[in-house]
């Protein structure tokens, strides 16, 4: 832990339980849920709620295990808005769709609900899915493959899908998907180092409407900042980029933040605690076991549109094991919560706090 | 995999007798991490490992074209291992620049190494720089966990690798 920033990560929760590498973690956007999928099929369900002791704190407790049926790793997992249907994309190629019986809406439904049910299996990919996403408002998932393409489906009532579009812009495979937080607007990031927006054309279908280059390998992952006017991407490269929406369909590369010494795989912007005229606070994480948190800070009368200042680092934060996934809370009265999932198969619940 | 041979007659060198008899080659379990966890043994000591020890792990593995080992094709070395702190870089050179069994053979010295190694190893692989004419994208390859995972999920490439993790010799060698 470096104690000259002004903020500590304090472990809030460590959860131990799949049986191979943790890939990714996904908090329900309004349920007090957190879920994990890894390598060994399967997806993990946590609630929580504030500890009996404190009132800052909080218990998380194991409330279900999904073993997903998907016959290969379950690579991503992703909530739909309303927070009650759960995607995921598995290297058997297959996404699918998972909604619980008789959910009711009371808060701690997450306690008490029944079992997780598939409602659909989506099928269209060649290779391993990479990543799923749905759109802020729940009407679209977008789905990513190493078989290069990415695929649009239109959410229908009784969880049936429509395919909207099949886009075969990257070269190679496609590592992530990522929603615009309010339009819809589409990002995919690649092992062919660009980054690509869509968007739709009402009279035509999906397209590429921007090429993202200059990232010098892989781009792992991709986060929208909060209010949708920049784009974080993470790299094989070792380096970090935040995009900026110059012009309506235009974007570009107006910081490069280092940090890291192996692949930066995972990366989340939220809306952090820090001052109001701040853009939040972004974190990263990857091969070397660090976690950063960043404040990203609008520059008004300088060169750089943007400053970022380290606030807060932990190495070590999976022992000595490679860190997959990191995503910040996305409920408002959790703002300095993030939660992170790692090669020894534990998931665990990260509070930033003043040092 | 099977049809064109990339190097028909490669030439084979004489291997050096080990320094010490790996317990690989003692004829120990293939699955040979527990033995190698040095924590398992000693609860807080870090069990130092060198160049010549991952040697000793890599050179029994057998090409995938030829009934040789990487050692005896001099597509392994000492020389060609570097030590970090807790990081390992391992380079190859493949026996003809356009061998298409690159990424199989660098694959294969991954999982060796993956299975036998404690954790804490970060591992990179690389080929031999100038040896190879798609140097860049095997190299990408091999170093992608997500490749590698999915590439050890398929069963077909799983089985192909672990003949080349037999020892030479061994009831499948060719």
């Amino acid at each position: 832990m470096d104690v000259d920033l002004p903020y500590r990560l304090e472990l809030i929760s460590d959860l131990p339980g799949h049986d191979e590498r943790a890939w990714q973690v996904a908090w329900n956007p309004t349920k007090p849920l957190l879920a994990s999928c890894s390598a060994d099929k399967s997806v993990r369900m946590y609630s929580y709620r504030p500890s009996d002791h404190g009132s800052k704190s909080l218990a998380f407790s194991h409330m279900g295990t999904i073993p997903t049926g998907h016959t290969k790793t379950v690579r991503s997992i992703a909530w739909a808005p309303s927070g009650k249907t759960l995607a995921t994309g598995s290297f058997d190629s297959n996404v699918g769709i998972w909604e619980r019986e008789d959910v009711s809406d009371s808060e701690d439904a997450g306690e008490t609900a029944g079992d997780w049910e598939c409602m659909t299996l989506l099928e269209g990919h060649e290779t391993e899915c990479k990543s799923v996403g749905y759109s802020s408002s729940g009407t679209l998932l977008a789905s990513c493959s190493r078989d290069k393409t990415v695929w649009i489906w239109e959410v229908k009532p009784d969880a049936d899908f429509e395919c909207m579009g099949v886009l075969m812009e990257h070269s190679q495979d496609v590592k992530c998907v990522a929603w615009h937080p309010s339009e819809e607007i589409l990002a995919s990031a690649s092992y062919d180092d660009t980054i690509k927006l869509y968007i739709d054309d009402p009279s035509e279908d999906w397209f590429c409407f921007s090429t993202l280059s200059g990232h010098k390998s892989t781009v792992w992952s991709l986060s929208w900042s909060p209010q949708g006017s920049y784009l974080a991407s993470s790299s094989d490269d070792l380096t970090i980029r935040i995009w900026k929406r110059v012009e309506e369909h235009e974007w570009k590369s107006v910081l490069e933040l280092r940090g890291h010494e192996r692949s930066i795989y995972s990366i989340s912007w939220g809306v952090g605690k820090g001052a109001s005229e701040n853009l939040g606070w972004l974190t990263t994480t990857g091969g070397d076991g660090k976690i950063n948190v960043w404040e990203i800070t609008e520059m008004q009368h300088t060169k750089d549109p943007l400053s970022a200042t380290l606030i807060a680092r932990i190495s070590g934060a999976h022992d000595v094991n490679d860190v997959n996934s990191v995503s910040w809370c996305p409920r408002l009265e959790h703002p300095d919560l993030l939660a992170t999932a790692g090669d020894d198969g534990s998931v665990k619940v990260w509070r930033v706090v003043p040092s | 995999m099977n049809g064109e041979i990339f190097n028909a007659n490669p030439t084979v060198y004489a291997s050096k007798r080990s320094t010490r008899k790996s317990k690989f080659e003692a004829g120990q379990s293939l699955w040979i991490d527990e033995q190698y966890q040095p924590e398992l043994s000693s609860e807080s000591e870090v069990e130092p490992i060198d160049e010549d020890e991952i040697f000793d792990l890599i050179r029994s593995i057998a090409d995938p074209e030829h009934p040789n080992s990487l050692e005896e094709l001099r597509v392994v070395s000492a020389e060609q291992i570097e030590m970090g702190d807790n990081h390992i870089m391992v380079e190859f050179t493949p026996t003809v620049p356009h061998c298409g069994m690159s990424t199989l053979i660098g694959l294969s010295i991954r999982v060796r190494l993956m299975r036998s190694l404690p954790q804490r190893f970060k591992v990179d692989i690389r080929v031999k720089p100038g040896s190879h004419q798609s140097e860049l994208a095997v190299n990408k390859q091999l170093n992608d966990k997500e490749r590698v995972a999915a590439a050890l999920e398929n069963s077909a490439l799983v089985e192909t690798l672990e003949k080349c993790l037999e020892p030479i010799g061994g009831p499948h060698s060719r």
